[in-house]
């Protein structure tokens, strides 16, 4: 087959469209099949990927406005194949749950269910600064609207929060992606947002570290790393499940990988003057997320907080610039992807089993009628953690090894985090599933339903904790090349 | 078939039996789940000597032997397989493990029946021998970090296998995260090993520290510090041995395997398994020697005061592996591994006799209100008799001599070495001691209540509780079930017990100092590049160590004999006189007091303060708030949003860009 990234990326949109038009009741039937169909292309797209070729594959390249040098380019290497993977994996049980699941205007919801995924694609594909600006902000409608049109609690001073702070983020690189472009521009030359086109071209070594600030202050946002994350608690809490589900899985990975398709290619010198820093904000992440995680009493915030902290480590592994840890923070930006989707489907099982309570002082003891949904749990809690013979191990150890390498200390500080997930994810186990039943439960064993949303997740974690390799070695490539200008100057650095 | 191909028969049966037992968890009647458990580590006990015949085939010079089946992950430096390394320590250990395992499976067949989390139990007790045997058999460093945590894995499971006592619950999540800390341990080690020799499988790291080390150097000495913290968190030793006597939560056959005969020596192992790089830190290893030898003084002393009857023998279990941990720290290898291997047979079936006897008393533990079971018990009470002589170190059982070979070993080495193997000895009269205390204690003296009823053929019940608190239970899953089993009614428990009872007291006759010497000579290929294989001690420096071992354990034998059966009162008055030392005894030495203060207190406070400053006054205060320009941009903003321009807005928006995707679809195809 050959394979047009347009269609899988307009794939969720049309579909979207069509449910839009079609009876109420199969609006959500329409959507979900272009999840699934999406899903199937992007195992094709898996198959078909050539790991030994060097650069971008399947480049879908059009003008789009000529005259301010923006181009409707596409493409797929090693970076992006697994988030492209993800997106596609992930959207599937989200939308299938939600569509067992009774909401006010159907059509509406999934309308923006399957324009959030075409906008995560979008980001995850576009090669061009502009249109990744695009999607990058696109992203955010959908899920605005899901969250202040379906969420529960104070979702008004929710969305309130998420919206001022990504668009604030989004603005301020706005802002900086504009003056790259222009200040990249040589004399008498055209303007270009072509991020391979930005990579040959170059601005000084100041204006890049002002530029690299504004986007890290976008991306952190979206990662979220400390201090950046104060509308965090309040949106994971006022959430529809499968919206922050997606959130959390998907679109936090929007941030890091913005790091690795544009900042360290493009800016090596702005990326290695903040290297430090930014290696110092990832470390406190770790160790804040964990133990603010160990304090929450809500189940979602547990998850919230661990995410902040498994962020850290992507962060951290990309800015070690060692071939290790960015392969490690790649390969992580995808288990943590799936992991925590199955993570807050299966808190969405748990809070039906507790009249709608996800207070860990009210739950407890679900595993004793329900020995199928403690065991789908337990592979879960054990991946998040990170517990040697997962995916997640090999991430983590691959981001450590790469940050001792020359940042020891931080590393060796960060691997403290490493107990700390320990303690608060079998901690949610434990309060969850083991102990007397809690005062607001009735144990139920998983209902088909989720099981068929659920298991397929962790049979994937299974398979990718036999196999890992399977993504290193198509990533390798790739990722060692984001890096590798960045790690050059910071050795010209230290050199110096 | 060859060896490797044995290895990995060996690791795949426990895995057929566990995903057998847990997808037919519905359908499988009464004790099937436990045959079919049994029968998998029965296999791979079977495929572990088609392993050791294979292995004895090559020469000497050619038993070390990798197989690779496929890639772990592999970028830049980072190079892992899933690959096996046959050799005659990983043999020795596959044996070990799954043949004392298959023991355990057999016993738990009739102890468990009746529970209710029945075929549960058989596939966390299939789970934890494949990490066990993973662990043992693994290559590289990365592997056996895998196992490493897969076996801390499956004994939280265990030790929570009756999940709904939350102090069941509590004692796993201790192990749990006691073992991660010793995972990290192993992380950093492996990456500074990684680092300096290049490689993380054990045959290149060894031959690359050999020229990237030199003696006691730096980085190497703190590898092997963290590959002993690694050891330490598996193996309970001071200061991380906490978790082991809560583990004593889970049911009895878990402690005798895991708690015991399995997973608590992967310690000891490990550093066997790394001596090359011990031998090259001989500095780490000596700290390894000082911390067994305090750990079994330690462990020893307060064996004398609790009066938890599988406790006792849990701190027993932490002093044994000091000796164990001496014995390698000291380069005795084979010795380490002798005492490990009959350790495992005598321990073992201690537990087994105190599960037997926990059951006969409706579920109590505490020896306070035991006693006198000989006549009720007589197999119970053969067996356990067994087991203690074993563990005194009572001269021609197993334990005598393997400990006095750890001894003779360390006194070989002269110097300060000399006060470690006094410390060794008097832990021997202390040790024997407390095994004597436990037997005249539970079979000795006035039958208690239960013990008549016994007599009479009545099986004691008591209404169902948790026998820390006081606590009701009902006998649903997740609480142990209403029926206990005696080894004097089930006879797959005898079937246990009886080879373990013969195995403690004659499997010394293996390793007989200048007769027979089967395992030094069986290890020998494994270990023969030590820099210490020619400082054994002389054949009469040995005997003298074995006579002495043997008036030793005789005396504290008597010792108990006369405080317990002579004059009975005499503990109580001497508790009463001491009652500091005793309070400190029967307080752990205040270990758990210690790790609260200085860990625990010290997150939750962090956690909180970060919960009510941090998150209010810093991230939503200062940063959201702060900027008060921010705040009414922001609410006018939310207003914005209300009456509806914003929708408005971002319908538009989104049109505009769905218009543009569908023209470039057309466009780009």
């Amino acid at each position: 087959v050959t394979i047009h990234l347009s269609l899988i990326l307009f794939l969720p949109l049309a579909a979207g469209l069509l449910g839009a038009v079609v009876p109420r009741g199969l609006a959500r039937w329409v959507v979900l099949a272009g999840t699934v169909a999406v899903l199937a292309y992007a195992i094709a797209l898996l198959i078909d990927f050539d790991s030994g070729a060097p650069g971008l594959q399947y480049v879908t390249d059009d003008e789009w406005i000529a005259e301010l040098g923006i181009r409707y380019q596409l493409g797929i290497d090693g970076i992006n194949l697994f988030m492209v993977v993800l997106t596609a994996v992930a959207w599937v049980p989200c939308t299938l749950v939600a569509a067992f699941r009774e909401h006010d205007r159907p059509r509406l919801f999934f309308f923006h269910l399957a324009l959030g995924e075409t906008a995560v694609l979008g980001a995850f594909m576009a090669q061009d600064l502009a249109l990744f600006i695009v999607f990058f902000d696109l992203m955010l409608v959908p899920f605005y609207f899901m969250i202040g049109g379906w969420g529960t609690g104070d979702r008004v001073r929710a969305t309130t929060k998420f919206v001022i702070y990504t668009l604030a983020g989004s603005l301020l690189m706005l802002g900086a992606a504009i003056a790259l472009g222009v200040l990249s521009t040589p004399d008498g030359g055209e303007i270009s947002f072509s991020i391979a086109e930005l990579q040959q071209r170059s601005v000084s070594e100041g204006t890049q570290q002002w530029i690299v600030l504004l986007f890290a202050l976008a991306f952190f946002v979206k990662a979220p790393l400390f201090p950046l994350h104060g509308w965090v608690p309040e949106t994971y809490r006022s959430s529809p499940i499968v919206t922050i589900a997606l959130l959390s899985a998907v679109l936090s990975k929007v941030g890091v990988y913005g790091f690795l398709r544009i900042v360290l290619p493009v800016m090596p010198e702005g990326a290695q003057h903040w290297q430090e820093l930014f290696i110092i904000l990832a470390v406190f992440s770790i160790l804040y997320g964990s133990v603010l995680a160990f304090s929450q009493d809500n189940v979602r915030l547990v998850v919230a907080y661990s995410s902040i902290a498994q962020l850290g480590f992507i962060v951290l592994g990309i800015f070690a610039f060692d071939d290790k840890g960015a392969q490690g923070a790649v390969l992580q930006m995808l288990n943590h992807g799936i992991v925590v989707v199955a993570l807050f489907l299966i808190i969405g099982v748990i809070a039906r089993r507790a009249h709608g309570s996800e207070s860990l002082s009210e739950l407890g003891g679900i595993a004793f009628r329900a020995p199928v949904l403690a065991a789908l749990f337990l592979v879960v809690t054990f991946a998040t953690l990170a517990m040697p013979g997962s995916a997640n191990f090999i991430g983590e150890i691959l981001v450590l090894f790469g940050t001792y390498e020359d940042k020891l200390v931080y590393g060796l500080v960060a691997s403290l985090g490493v107990v700390l997930a320990a303690v608060y994810m079998i901690r949610v186990f434990q309060r969850t599933m083991h102990d007397r039943e809690g005062p607001a439960v009735e144990s139920r064993e998983i209902g088909r339903l989720d099981l068929a949303a659920v298991a397929p997740l962790v049979a994937v974690i299974v398979a990718l904790g036999l196999y890992p390799h399977f993504v290193v070695d198509r990533t390798e490539r790739a990722t060692t090349a984001s890096i590798e200008q960045a790690r050059d100057v910071g050795q010209e650095v230290a050199t110096r | 078939v060859s060896a490797t191909s044995y290895g990995w028969l060996i690791l795949a049966f426990p895995v057929v039996g566990m995903l057998v037992v847990s997808f037919g968890w519905r359908v499988l009647p009464g004790r099937t789940a436990g045959w079919i458990a049994s029968a998998a580590i029965f296999a791979s006990f079977l495929a572990s000597i088609g392993a050791l015949v294979d292995l004895e085939d090559h020469p000497e010079d050619e038993r070390e032997l990798v197989d690779s089946a496929w890639t772990y992950a592999a970028t830049a430096d980072f190079d892992v397989d899933v690959s096996i390394l046959i050799d005659p320590l990983s043999v020795f250990m596959c044996l070990v493990v799954s043949g004392v395992s298959f023991l355990i499976h057999v016993y738990s067949v009739a102890y468990m029946g009746g529970d209710r989390g029945y075929a549960r139990y058989f596939a966390y007790l299939n789970y934890f021998v494949f990490s066990m045997l993973l662990l043992v058999l693994a290559a590289n460093f990365v592997l056996l970090i895998v196992g490493w945590a897969f076996v801390g894995a499956a004994s939280y499971l265990l030790i929570s296998f009756w999940y709904r006592r939350s102090t069941a619950t509590h004692a796993g999540i201790k192990a749990f995260v006691i073992n991660v800390i010793g995972d990290v341990g192993l992380v950093i080690a492996a990456f500074l090993l990684l680092n300096e020799t290049g490689a993380l499988d054990y045959q290149g790291m060894f031959a690359g520290a050999e020229d990237a080390f030199s003696t006691n150097d730096g980085t190497l000495v703190a590898a092997c510090l963290l590959i002993l913290v690694g050891a330490f968190a598996k193996s309970a030793q001071l200061p991380l041995h906490t978790w082991l006597p809560d583990a004593m939560e889970g049911p009895t056959p878990v402690s005798a395997l895991i708690h015991a005969a399995t997973m608590v020596t992967a310690g000891v192992y490990l550093i066997a398994r790394t001596y090359p790089l011990f031998e090259l830190a001989p500095a780490a290893a000596d700290i390894g020697a000082i911390i067994g030898t305090a750990t079994l003084l330690f462990a020893a002393s307060v064996a004398l005061a609790v009066t938890d009857l599988k406790r006792t023998i849990a701190y027993s279990t932490i002093s044994q592996i000091g000796y164990m941990v001496l014995g390698v720290s000291v380069f005795a290898y084979g010795a380490g591994l002798f005492h490990l291997m009959t350790h495992a047979f005598f321990k073992a079936l201690l537990f087994m006799g105190a599960g037997s006897v926990i059951s006969a008393m409706g579920g109590i533990q505490d020896m306070d209100r035991m006693g006198g079971f000989r006549r009720a018990m007589p197999f119970t009470f053969v067996a356990f008799t067994a087991g203690a002589l074993a563990l005194a170190a009572f001269p021609l059982t197993a334990g005598f001599f393997s400990k006095d070979e750890i001894l003779a070993f360390t006194i070989e080495r002269g110097g300060w070495y000399w006060i470690l193997a006094i410390a060794g000895y008097l832990g021997a009269a202390l040790t024997a001691f407390y095994a004597f205390r436990m037997v005249f204690r539970v079979f000795f003296g006035e039958p208690v209540a239960e013990a008549r009823e016994l007599e009479e053929g009545h099986l004691a019940h008591h209404p169902p509780a948790n026998p820390a608190t006081g606590e009701l239970e009902d006998t649903d899953v997740g609480f142990p079930a209403e029926e206990h089993h005696i080894a004097e009614r089930e006879w797959p428990m005898r079937t246990a017990m009886v080879p373990l009872a013969i195995l403690a007291l004659v499997a010394g006759a293996v390793q007989i100092p200048g007769v027979t010497d089967v395992i030094e000579h069986f290890l020998e290929p494994t270990f023969e590049d030590s820099r210490y294989r020619d400082t054994a001690p002389t054949e009469e420096a040995e005997v003298i160590g074995l006579i002495v071992g043997g008036v030793i354990a005789l005396l504290g034998i008597g010792a108990a004999y006369v405080a317990y059966i002579r004059r009975r009162g005499i503990t109580l008055e001497l508790r009463d006189r001491y009652s500091r030392v005793h309070a400190f005894l029967v307080n752990k030495w205040y270990f758990d007091e210690l790790f609260d203060a200085i860990f625990v207190r010290p997150f939750s406070t962090a956690g909180s303060f970060g919960r009510r400053v941090i998150e209010t006054d810093f991230v939503q205060g200062f940063i959201v708030g702060g900027a008060t320009g921010v705040v009414r941009a922001g609410s006018s903003f939310a207003r914005a949003i209300q009456t509806g321009y914003l929708r408005a807005y971002a319908l538009l928006l989104l049109l505009g860009v769905a218009a543009l995707g569908l023209y470039f679809l057309l466009a780009s195809s």
